[in-house]
């Protein structure tokens, strides 16, 4: 008789669990703005941030050549130039002037000068300079271009002074090794490609993904505390535990329901490298789905209105994947604000995301994220409970 | 003009009474700017972690490391000797870079066999990957300069003898406009332009809802003033306080993060007055249109990323397909961000602007003209 | 002279649902015209369009002898009090008064009349989100009488009041109409028709005007038929 009893009482809570989570369901897919926001959002996020970077890599950097000289030295450099690696030739301005106006109007970045007594000069070895001139206002660019640059130069100065040393009577083979140096290979791990849509689309795309679940985990709680219907719930007897166990396991699941599809649009369409298992990523993604979604919790307890709660929640998320450090890097900080961005758990999602997608360094390395994330969602829920069983 | 300082007058009123919204206003753009700008203050990537895996140990691949490890922009880390270490401590981020010098490295030098340092470094961030590949090609351009100069001089070549060999040609680098690289003068203004459009939009766009929300609009629409009063009221409060932002925040830009501003002033007055317009006008007609706060809230807040990423002022326009491009140019802050570093980074005068000012101004007056004309009656009764 | 109001064939319709199909109506100046029906009969929608601030789908109203879709200047002779608290929340009493005043252009020489006249004094600097229901509406109608109006649009305001705002309210609109003002006073208790001159019924979308004493007639016959029908069943 008592087991009958107990069956009966498990069956009623599970019961108002389940009408509670269908109430939720029923509340996010009547919110017409919120749902098209939730759908719609991140894909079109997703599809905007792969459309910008389609070129993926920074080549032929718009470069322009004055050349005031008409000797071999000077047609030569202006081969070499074209052929060097990124740089793309596009015009000839006949002045020093003409090229000013080409990088200030942002039409070429890479802008070189090749004095009118350059073939002079070296046939009577005297010393020439040519200009290179980099438009340093875009740092992507300035730093692409400078690259670029640097491989070209040695070699354009180390054949000059060969040439120079073997007029001067020194033997060929001394002076090129003279000019040998060290050579070198260079391999870029993770990101053979140097892609820029591989770097950055799959993680802006999930801070939008993180946005939208903010807005809507900031209304966990003040979305019923706030309303009328609180007394009705409140009158009815059902524990505020339950109601807010019901209610996260529907968002919860509907946030991990709303990242799918981008995982896989990233990795089947748009082929963005994902070199960790699949499984240990939607696991470490849903570690920090409760850790963000407590985080909005507590805002959301501790806020008078909706709308107070969704200032609150988007004045962490807005800037945190700027203070993550996925892209300015986190070692390149200040010391106290390094400690400081460790508290959001965006920081150790991007981070994640970073070494997950390109590196997998491993279960032992990522457990650490995974017990920060969790440390995160129980101090918040735990705090959240402690304030809403107080109203 | 009595009507239109009465909005004011309260609408400021509402403001001063509202914590949250005067924080909004005065306390958030500062914070945001304080916060990112201290995340970019160091400017430049150096100490950049380096692992060496020295395989030949000889003088000169003793030297080759004494280069990186000279050099400011690495931090040589000791602890790793293999190449499987440093495969290791590339995963999980302990170096960003690293060098392998193969075996008889030396000894295949000096008989001019084959032979090559390997330079790996991290891309998976390119921000780490661009800096860490041009620093490397630094350090060895001007390490093979070392070893030429140094090889010259043994063959018995004055000093005055090898620099002019050396200088035969030389190419001379100048990097315009931001010659330290300094990421905070590249990104930093950018981001700035973008909060004072977050919360400028933010907090106009809930000038209206509020009032619809407590029901006072009908005060408003019940009343003989015409719309062009109520805008210019309701947002003369907010104006003032963009703009007193916008040049609080450039000032917090130059001094404390010493982020780099140049340029004319008056332009720069020009430019903020037409762009903190057309913010102002712009979120007048949302909230007018509005249904609510929570509406304008949700939108607003999730503009900002793309409306950076797609505006070309990172990822340079020229890649970025025309369609977007051409997207990016109906939104202000696309022509406010470009037009802003021409004037402040590149020092460039008004008449290479003239399309930005243009542009500007023709967004200004699309959202006021229907911001000040706005129907006073609603379409759906609430 | 023209009448105050005069709506013909006002047709609303909104998200398809019509909420009136050809209501006519005209208030001579000086007059006291109620409109009852029950609660969700139209009375506020009715009030809102000759208010101007709600858009409607056809017909003609002119307020004054002005066509309220083409000009705004009727709003100056305007006063409405609403259902709903519609108020600044965030503001005193006496900025309240002061901010409708200047967004009517009111002297601010009447402000200090309708105080006086709703006994405000003692409220002014209190914040209007704390004040009892009461003095509210005592507020809600001195900010609407603030710019002397010519029509006074009145949704409810005196059911449920303590017997002082009661008193106060029914006599500031007395004295209103003694001045010449005129009134549209929309109610839902039928006791409340004695102080109007002319009822207009609204029900189902449509309008009947009735004299006091007959609406309550009318309104006994139905409610005893409804009471036998009830009954029968």
């Amino acid at each position: 008789m008592e087991q009958l009893n107990f069956s009966k009482v498990v069956i009623i809570m599970f019961k108002q669990g389940l009408s509670v989570m269908y109430r939720e369901i029923t509340y996010m897919w009547r919110d017409r703005g919120l749902r098209n926001l939730l759908l719609i959002g991140p894909l079109l996020g997703l599809f905007l941030f792969y459309a910008t970077y389609s070129a993926q890599a920074i080549k032929d950097i718009p470069t322009a050549i004055v050349c005031l000289d008409r000797s071999d030295t000077a047609r030569q450099l202006v081969e070499d130039m074209k052929n060097a690696e990124y740089l793309k030739v596009i015009a000839y301005p006949p002045n020093f002037q003409d090229l000013e106006e080409l990088i200030k109007n942002g039409r070429v970045v890479v802008g070189i000068v090749i004095p009118e007594d350059l073939g002079q000069k070296v046939a009577l070895h005297r010393q020439a300079t040519v200009l290179v001139a980099v438009d340093g206002s875009n740092m992507i660019y300035a730093t692409n271009a400078a690259s670029a640059v640097m491989t070209v130069t040695h070699t354009i100065s180390a054949r000059a002074g060969i040439n120079a040393l073997v007029s001067n009577g020194i033997n060929f083979s001394q002076a090129q090794e003279a000019y040998q140096g060290i050579n070198i290979r260079e391999e870029p791990w993770f990101n053979p490609t140097l892609n820029y849509a591989y770097f950055l689309v799959l993680a802006l795309t999930l801070n939008i993904w993180q946005q939208c679940c903010t807005l809507v985990a900031s209304m966990n709680v003040i979305g019923e505390t706030g309303r009328r219907s609180w007394y009705q719930i409140k009158a009815s007897g059902i524990s505020v535990f339950k109601l807010f166990f019901s209610k996260s396991i529907v968002q919860v699941t509907m946030f991990m329901l709303l990242v799918l599809p981008i995982y896989i649009i990233s990795y089947i369409f748009l082929h963005i490298p994902m070199h960790c298992n699949f499984g240990l990523l939607l696991l470490f993604t849903l570690a920090f789905t409760l850790a963000l979604h407590s985080i909005g919790t507590l805002a959301s307890s501790l806020s008078h209105s909706a709308i107070d709660s969704i200032r609150l929640g988007m004045l962490i998320a807005l800037p945190s994947f700027i203070l993550s450090g996925y892209t300015w890097p986190m070692e390149s900080m200040p010391h106290y604000l390094q400690q400081a961005v460790k508290i959001l758990p965006q920081t150790w999602f991007f981070q994640g995301i970073n070494y997950l997608t390109f590196k997998n360094p491993g279960p032992a390395f990522i457990g650490h994220y995974f017990l920060i994330l969790s440390l995160t969602a129980v101090t918040c829920y735990g705090v959240a409970a402690i304030v809403t069983l107080r109203k | 003009m009595r009507q239109v300082l009465n909005i004011t007058y309260y609408e400021t009123i509402h403001i001063l009474r509202n914590r949250l919204l005067l924080g909004q206003i005065f306390f958030v753009p500062f914070l945001y700017t304080l916060l990112l700008g201290t995340v970019y203050i160091a400017g430049v990537l150096n100490n950049i972690p380096l692992g060496v895996v020295d395989l030949d140990n000889s003088q000169l691949s003793r030297e080759v490391v004494t280069a990186f490890a000279n050099s400011p922009y690495f931090k040589l880390n000791k602890q790793i000797n293999t190449y499987h270490g440093l495969e290791q401590a590339m995963r999980d981020g302990t170096v960003r870079a690293g060098i392998v010098i193969p075996e008889d490295y030396a000894q295949k030098v000096s008989l001019h066999q084959n032979t090559k340092v390997l330079m790996v470094y991290d891309s998976s961030n390119l921000i780490w990957g661009y800096n860490t590949r041009k620093y490397a090609r630094e350090v060895i351009n001007s390490f093979n300069i070392d070893h030429t100069a140094a090889y010259l001089a043994g063959l018995g070549l004055t000093q005055e003898e090898v620099h002019n060999n050396m200088d035969t040609i030389s190419l001379n680098m100048e990097v315009w406009y931001n010659p330290t690289y300094s990421y905070a003068t590249f990104i930093l203004l950018g981001i700035i332009l973008m909060i004072l459009h977050q919360i400028g939009l933010q907090s106009v766009g809930l000038t209206v809802t509020r009032e619809k929300e407590q029901n006072s609009w009908l005060q408003f629409l019940s009343s003989s003033v015409p719309p062009w009063k109520i805008f210019l009221g309701k947002c003369l409060p907010y104006y003032t306080g963009g703009f007193f932002n916008y040049a609080l925040l450039l000032w917090l830009a130059s001094d404390l993060i010493h982020v780099k501003i140049s340029g004319s002033l008056l332009l720069l007055i020009l430019l903020g007055v037409i762009y903190i317009l057309v913010i102002n006008a712009a979120g007048f007609y949302i909230s007018v249109k509005a249904a609510n706060s929570l509406q304008v809230t949700r939108y607003i807040m999730l503009l900002s990323v793309p409306m950076f990423i797609i505006s070309g002022y990172t990822w340079p326009s020229r890649y970025i397909p025309p369609y977007i491009n051409k997207l990016a140019h109906l939104l202000p802050f696309t022509w406010m961000s470009e037009g802003f570093r021409l004037a402040t980074l590149k020092g460039l005068g008004f008449h290479y602007l003239v399309s930005h000012i243009l542009a500007l101004t023709a967004m200004s007056v699309a959202a006021l003209l229907p911001a000040m004309t706005f129907d006073k009656h609603r379409k759906f009764p609430g | 002279m023209p009448p105050i109001i005069e709506v013909k064939d006002l047709l609303q319709v909104i998200r398809k649902k019509s909420v009136f199909n050809g209501v006519s109506l005209e208030v001579q100046a000086g007059e006291c015209f109620g409109l009852f029906g029950n609660k969700s009969a139209g009375k506020t929608a009715l009030l809102h369009i000759l208010a101007g601030i709600d858009r409607f789908t056809a017909g003609s109203v002119r307020i004054m002898g002005y066509d309220i879709r083409k000009t705004e200047r009727f709003k100056s002779h305007l006063g409405l009090v609403t259902q709903e608290r519609s108020l600044f929340q965030d503001l005193k009493v006496c900025e309240n008064l002061d901010f409708i005043a200047a967004l009517k252009k009111a002297d601010s020489q009447n402000i200090r009349q309708v105080v006086e006249q709703l006994e405000l004094q003692s409220y002014l600097n209190e914040p209007v989100e704390t004040l009892d229901e009461g003095v509210y509406q005592r507020l809600a109608l001195a900010c609407a009488l603030v710019n002397a109006p010519k029509l006074l649009l009145i949704d409810e305001l005196i059911d449920g009041l303590d017997f002082h705002s009661y008193k106060l309210i029914a006599k500031a609109i007395k004295n209103y109409l003694s001045t010449g003002g005129t009134c549209l006073w929309a109610f839902h208790r039928v006791k409340f028709s004695a102080y109007m001159d002319r009822i207009g019924w609204l029900d189902k979308g449509e309008i009947i005007v009735y004299r006091p004493g007959e609406l309550i007639k009318e309104y006994r016959n139905i409610f005893q038929i409804n009471e036998k029908h009830k009954l029968l069943h």
